[in-house]
C-alpha cells in the first residue's frame, strides 16, 4: 500500500487545526461550495498557507489564521476576476460576492470558484457584468405643502385645541364636565 | 390576461365613436345626476324621519323624542346614501353608462395605446416578502407580455423596521431581480428614517425620481394588477389629461380564512352594483382609495403634498387618511379624479380575521376623523367635501346608532314606567294602516339595507352567471349565509368604532393584544376573549336590563344583543382557516375571481405554495434570522452593505458606541441587544463589513452560543434553499 503523503501542520494542535478546518468548510458551505472535491482542494490550499503563517507566529489562532486565508484568496481572485486588484479589501470583497451571487457562478461553474488558472471566459464575463443598481440617476426636487385655508370656523376650533392642548389640566376638567353633563342629562330625561 | 367572464355589468356601449374623452361629458348633465341623487336620498331620509316622528310623538313628549329623531335622521341619511348609489348603480348597468372613462379607450388594440413613462410603486412595511415580491412577479410577468414593459420601472419603497423583514425584502429582491433580469428596472430604497409613514414613503421617492416619471401606479404590498389593467390604466390618463388620478376598484382576493372568504365573497357579489352607481354621481370628482390607481406625476407633486393640521395626533397633525385629501387637493387644483370601476385585473387582498380588521380600522377610524378639520376648507370642490363627510360617517356613524339604541331603550323604558306598552298602528296620508308603526319603519330599514343584496343575486342569475359562484343553489345559500354573518357582525363593529372614536376624541391610543397577520388554524382564544369581553358584557347587561324591564323591547333588540354575546366565538369561528377550506369545498363563497381566475392569480398562488415549502429556521434562531442572515451570509452580507449608504465617520463616541455594540453582538448574542440597538448595526455599513468578517475569523471559544449554534444550522439550511425566492 502506498503511504499517505498527506499535509500536516508543524504547529499547533490536532484540535485547533480540526476546528479551523471546520470553520474554512463551513464558510465554503456558506458560499454554496458544496461539492466535496471542490471543498478539500481549496481546504488543503487554504490550511497549507494558514500553517505557514502559523510557524511564524503560533500564538495566532489557527481558525483566524485560515479564515484570513481564505479572505485573501478570495480577494487576490475577485481582483483577477473584476479586472481591479487596487480596490481595499471591504469593498473588492463586497462587489465580488455580490457579483457571483447575482451570476449564480458557485452553481454554474462548480469547479472555477478560486481557481485563478482556469477561469472560463462566459464566467469571466457574467462576473464582470453584474452589480447592483438600486435606485436609478436622482434628480432631486421638492413637494412643499401647499397652505390651506381651513375656513374661520375651523381656524378658532384649531386655536383653541392647540391652547387646550398647551393645559392638560384644563383639557382633562373639560372632558369631565362634558361627561357629567350628559349623566345629568340622561338622568333629569328618564327620572 | 383579464376575466372577461366578469364583465357581465360592464355596461353596454350606446356610444362607439371615438374620439371621446372625459371632456365630451355634459356637465349639466353631471348636475343632473347629483341632483337626482340627492334628491332621491333627502325623500327617503324624510319619509323615514316623518314614520319616526310620528311614532315617537304618539305616547307623552318627552326630552329625548328630539334627540331620537335627529340621530334616526343622520343615521337613515347615511343608510339612504347606500342604498340610492346601489339603485342608481342598477339603473345605469340596466340602461348603460356612456360617461365611463374606460369608454376613452374602447375597440384600441392594447399595443397601439398611447402609453407615458410610468414608476410602479409599492410602498411596504414589515408585510411577508413572499407576498411581496411574488405579487411583483407576477405583475412584472404580466406586464411582461403584454409587450409594452418598457414604459414602466417598479419601486419597492421599504419601511420595515423589522429587522428579519428587511433583509428578507432585500435577498428576495436581489434573487427577483436576477431571476427575472430586471436590474435597471425593479428598484429597491429603505428609508433609513420613516417619515409621515406611507405617504412620506411616497413623497420621498418622488422627490428624489418624480421628475423622470409622467405617472405613478400605487400599489399596496398585496395589489395584483395585471398588466393589460395597467397599460389600459396609464392610456386613459394618456388620453384624458385632464385627469389627474385615476383609481380602479380592487377586488379581494385570496381568502382563506371564513371572515375574508365572506368578505371578498360580499365584495365581489354586491360591489358592482355600488361602482357602478358610484360612477354614476362621482364622475370627474370621484375618490382615491390609496392603491391600485394611476396618478399624474408633475401636478400631484405640485398640488397634493399634505399640509399639518392643528393640534397633535391622533386627531391633529400629521394627515393619516391621505388618499381622501389628496384627491380633493388635485381637484381643488383642477385636475379630476375619476373611477375606472369597469376596469377588469385589479385585485387586493383583505384582512384575515375580526380582529385584523378591527386593528386596521382603528388606523383608519383615526385618519378619518382628522378629515372634519378640512370639511369647511376654502376651495375644496362640495363633492369633496362629501367625500370627507362620509368617510368621517363610516365611523362616527357607529356612536350615532350606539347612542339612538341606547336612547331608544331609555325612551322605551320611560314609555313603559308610563304605561305606554301598546303596540300603535301605522297612519299614512289619515289611512289607518293595520301595521305597527314601529315594524313599517323597520320593514323600510331593512329594505333600504338588503334590497341591494337582493338586487345583486337577482343579476347575477338573470345574466346566468351563477356558476362563476358555484350555481345558484350555492350562490343563493352564500348570500343568505353572508346576510346572516354580516348582521352578526355589525353591532361588534359598531362597538369596535364608538370606542375607537371615544379614545381618538380622548386623545388615547387603543391597546391591542398580540398580533396575527396570516390565516392559520389555530384559535387565539386569549386575544379573543380580551378584545371583545367588553363588548358582550355591554350586551349581557343591556340584554337583562330590556328583557326585564320591556320584555316586548328586547325581541326587537335581540339581533343587535346576538352579535354582542357571542362576539368571541363569532370572531373565533371566522377566524379559522379549517373552515374557510370547507366552506370552499362545499361550494360555498365561491367568487368568480376563484371558479375563473386570471392567469396571474393562479401563477400567485402557485409561486407562493412553492415558497412556503421551504425550510424554516429552528424556533431558536427565528427571531433574528435577519440579523444573522446579514452577517454569516457572505452574499446576504455583501447585498445588504452593498445597498447601505456609506456613513460618514461619526465622533469619537459614536465609533466607539458602535465598536461596544459589534462586541456585544458577538460575545453575547443578538438577544442581549435591543432591537433599536440592532436596527443601528444593521444601518452601518462598516459595522455589518466588520461583523462578518469577525465572525468567519474568531474562534469557537470567544463566539456566544447562539452564534455558534447559527453557524452549524446555517450550514444545514444553505444545503437547501434558504430564502422564498431561491429555488
Amino acid at each position: 500500500m502506498e503511504p499517505l503523503n498527506a499535509f500536516r501542520p508543524r504547529t499547533g494542535t490536532p484540535d485547533q487545526w480540526n476546528a479551523a478546518f471546520i470553520r474554512v468548510e463551513d464558510y465554503l458551505r456558506a458560499h454554496r461550495v458544496h461539492n466535496r472535491l471542490q471543498q478539500i482542494t481549496i481546504l488543503e490550499k487554504v490550511i497549507a498557507r494558514a500553517a505557514r503563517r502559523h510557524e511564524q507566529d503560533p500564538s495566532l489562532d489557527p481558525t483566524t489564521l485560515a479564515a484570513e486565508e481564505i479572505d485573501r484568496m478570495m480577494d487576490e481572485w475577485f481582483g483577477e476576476l473584476l479586472g481591479d486588484k487596487a480596490l481595499p479589501h471591504e469593498r473588492i470583497a463586497v462587489e465580488g460576492r455580490v457579483a457571483l451571487l447575482l451570476s449564480d457562478g458557485v452553481e454554474r461553474w462548480p469547479y472555477a470558484f478560486l481557481d485563478d488558472r482556469q477561469v472560463p471566459p462566459e464566467f469571466a464575463q457574467e462576473m464582470q457584468r453584474r452589480s447592483i443598481q438600486a435606485g436609478p440617476d436622482m434628480t432631486v426636487t421638492s413637494m412643499v405643502p401647499r397652505p390651506i385655508e381651513l375656513g374661520a370656523l375651523t381656524e378658532v376650533a384649531g386655536q383653541t385645541f392647540e391652547q387646550i392642548e398647551k393645559w392638560p389640566i384644563l383639557r382633562v376638567s373639560l372632558l369631565w364636565a362634558v361627561f357629567l353633563s350628559v349623566l345629568a342629562l340622561v338622568f333629569y330625561a328618564t327620572r | 390576461m383579464s376575466n372577461g367572464f366578469n364583465k357581465w355589468w360592464s355596461p353596454p356601449d350606446r356610444v362607439t365613436t371615438s374620439p371621446f374623452t372625459v371632456e365630451h361629458v355634459d356637465k349639466s348633465r353631471v348636475s343632473r345626476r347629483r341632483a337626482t341623487f340627492f334628491s332621491l336620498i333627502f325623500l327617503l331620509t324624510a319619509l323615514a324621519t316623518w314614520f319616526m316622528a310620528d311614532l315617537l310623538w304618539q305616547g307623552p313628549v318627552n326630552l329625548i323624542d328630539l334627540p331620537l329623531l335627529v340621530l334616526f335622521a343622520i343615521l337613515f341619511a347615511n343608510i339612504a346614501t347606500g342604498f340610492c348609489t346601489a339603485l342608481l348603480g342598477l339603473y345605469v348597468i340596466n340602461r348603460g353608462d356612456t360617461a365611463r372613462i374606460s369608454r376613452t379607450i374602447d375597440h384600441v388594440p392594447l399595443d397601439k395605446l398611447q402609453l407615458g413613462s410610468t414608476a410602479i410603486v409599492m410602498p411596504v412595511f414589515n408585510e411577508d416578502p413572499s407576498r411581496i415580491f411574488e405579487g411583483l412577479r407576477v405583475i412584472y410577468r404580466s406586464l411582461e407580455q403584454t409587450g409594452r414593459l418598457d414604459d414602466f420601472d417598479f419601486f419597492i419603497l421599504s419601511d420595515s423596521n423589522d429587522p428579519n423583514r428587511w433583509i428578507q425584502e432585500e435577498v428576495a429582491w436581489a434573487e427577483l431581480c436576477k431571476q427575472l433580469d430586471g436590474f435597471g428596472r425593479i428598484f429597491y430604497r429603505k428609508r433609513r428614517i420613516s417619515i409621515n409613514k406611507k405617504s412620506g414613503n411616497v413623497a420621498d421617492f418622488l422627490r428624489r425620481w418624480g421628475q423622470a416619471y409622467r405617472y405613478m401606479v400605487v400599489l399596496d404590498a398585496d395589489s395584483i394588477m395585471t398588466g393589460e389593467s395597467i397599460v389600459k390604466l396609464v392610456a386613459m390618463m394618456e388620453r384624458n389629461p385632464t385627469v389627474g388620478i385615476l383609481q380602479t376598484a380592487p377586488r379581494i382576493i385570496n381568502g382563506v380564512t371564513l371572515y375574508s372568504r365572506i368578505q371578498q365573497f360580499a365584495s365581489r357579489l354586491y360591489g358592482p352594483l355600488f361602482l357602478a352607481g358610484l360612477n354614476y354621481w362621482h364622475q370627474g370628482e370621484s375618490n382615491f382609495w390609496g392603491h391600485n390607481a394611476v396618478i399624474r406625476v408633475r401636478p400631484f407633486m405640485e398640488h397634493a403634498a399634505l399640509p399639518d393640521l392643528p393640534g397633535k395626533e391622533p386627531f391633529g397633525g400629521r394627515i393619516l387618511s391621505h388618499d381622501f385629501v389628496e384627491a380633493a387637493l388635485m381637484r381643488r387644483a383642477g385636475w379630476k379624479v375619476w373611477l375606472a370601476y369597469d376596469l377588469e385585473g385589479s385585485f387586493e387582498e383583505g384582512p384575515p380575521t375580526l380582529i385584523d380588521a378591527a386593528k386596521r380600522d382603528r388606523r383608519w377610524c383615526q385618519g378619518n376623523l382628522q378629515h372634519s378639520w378640512l370639511l369647511s376648507a376654502k376651495a375644496l370642490h362640495p363633492i369633496n367635501r362629501f367625500h370627507l363627510f362620509q368617510g368621517i360617517m363610516g365611523y362616527l356613524g357607529s356612536p350615532i346608532w350606539l347612542l339612538f339604541m341606547l336612547l331608544s331603550t331609555l325612551h322605551r323604558f320611560n314609555a313603559v314606567a308610563h304605561g305606554d306598552g301598546s303596540e300603535k298602528y301605522t297612519m299614512i296620508f289619515d289611512y289607518l294602516v293595520p301595521v305597527p308603526e314601529a315594524l313599517a319603519l323597520f320593514g323600510l330599514t331593512m329594505t333600504l339595507i338588503f334590497l341591494p343584496k337582493v338586487l345583486s343575486v337577482g343579476l347575477v342569475l338573470k345574466h346566468g352567471r351563477s356558476a362563476a359562484y358555484g350555481g345558484p343553489v350555492r350562490l343563493i345559500a352564500s348570500a343568505v349565509l353572508e346576510v346572516l354573518t354580516s348582521a352578526l357582525l355589525a353591532p361588534i363593529n359598531m362597538m369596535f368604532h364608538a370606542k375607537f372614536v371615544v379614545y381618538i376624541l380622548l386623545g388615547q391610543g387603543v391597546a391591542w393584544v398580540t398580533q396575527q397577520r396570516t390565516a392559520s388554524d389555530e384559535a387565539d382564544w386569549r386575544e379573543a376573549i380580551i378584545t371583545h369581553s367588553g363588548q358582550t358584557a355591554f350586551g349581557l347587561v343591556w340584554g337583562a336590563s330590556a328583557y326585564v324591564l320591556a320584555p316586548s323591547f328586547f325581541w326587537w333588540l335581540l339581533p343587535v344583543l346576538l352579535g354582542l354575546v357571542l362576539a368571541a366565538p363569532l370572531s373565533i369561528m371566522l377566524s379559522r382557516a379549517g373552515l374557510g377550506r370547507r366552506a370552499r369545498e362545499l361550494g360555498l363563497f365561491l367568487t368568480p375571481d376563484e371558479t375563473q381566475p386570471a392567469p396571474e392569480l393562479t401563477l400567485l398562488e402557485n409561486n407562493l405554495e412553492e415558497c412556503y415549502r421551504q425550510m424554516q429556521p429552528i424556533p431558536e434562531l427565528r427571531q433574528d434570522y435577519g440579523l444573522m442572515q446579514a452577517i454569516l451570509d457572505p452574499y446576504m452580507n455583501a447585498v445588504h452593505v452593498s445597498l447601505l449608504r456609506q456613513r460618514r465617520l461619526g465622533s469619537h463616541s459614536v465609533r466607539r458606541y458602535f465598536v461596544e455594540l459589534r462586541r456585544r453582538l458577538l460575545a453575547d448574542g443578538p438577544q442581549k441587544l435591543s432591537s433599536r440597538e440592532k436596527l443601528a448595526l444593521l444601518l452601518d455599513a462598516e459595522s455589518m463589513n466588520w461583523l462578518h468578517e469577525q465572525l468567519w475569523k474568531q474562534p469557537p471559544a470567544q463566539l456566544s452560543a447562539w452564534w455558534r449554534l447559527a453557524m452549524r444550522q446555517y450550514n444545514v439550511l444553505t444545503a437547501t434553499p434558504v430564502t422564498a425566492l431561491y429555488r
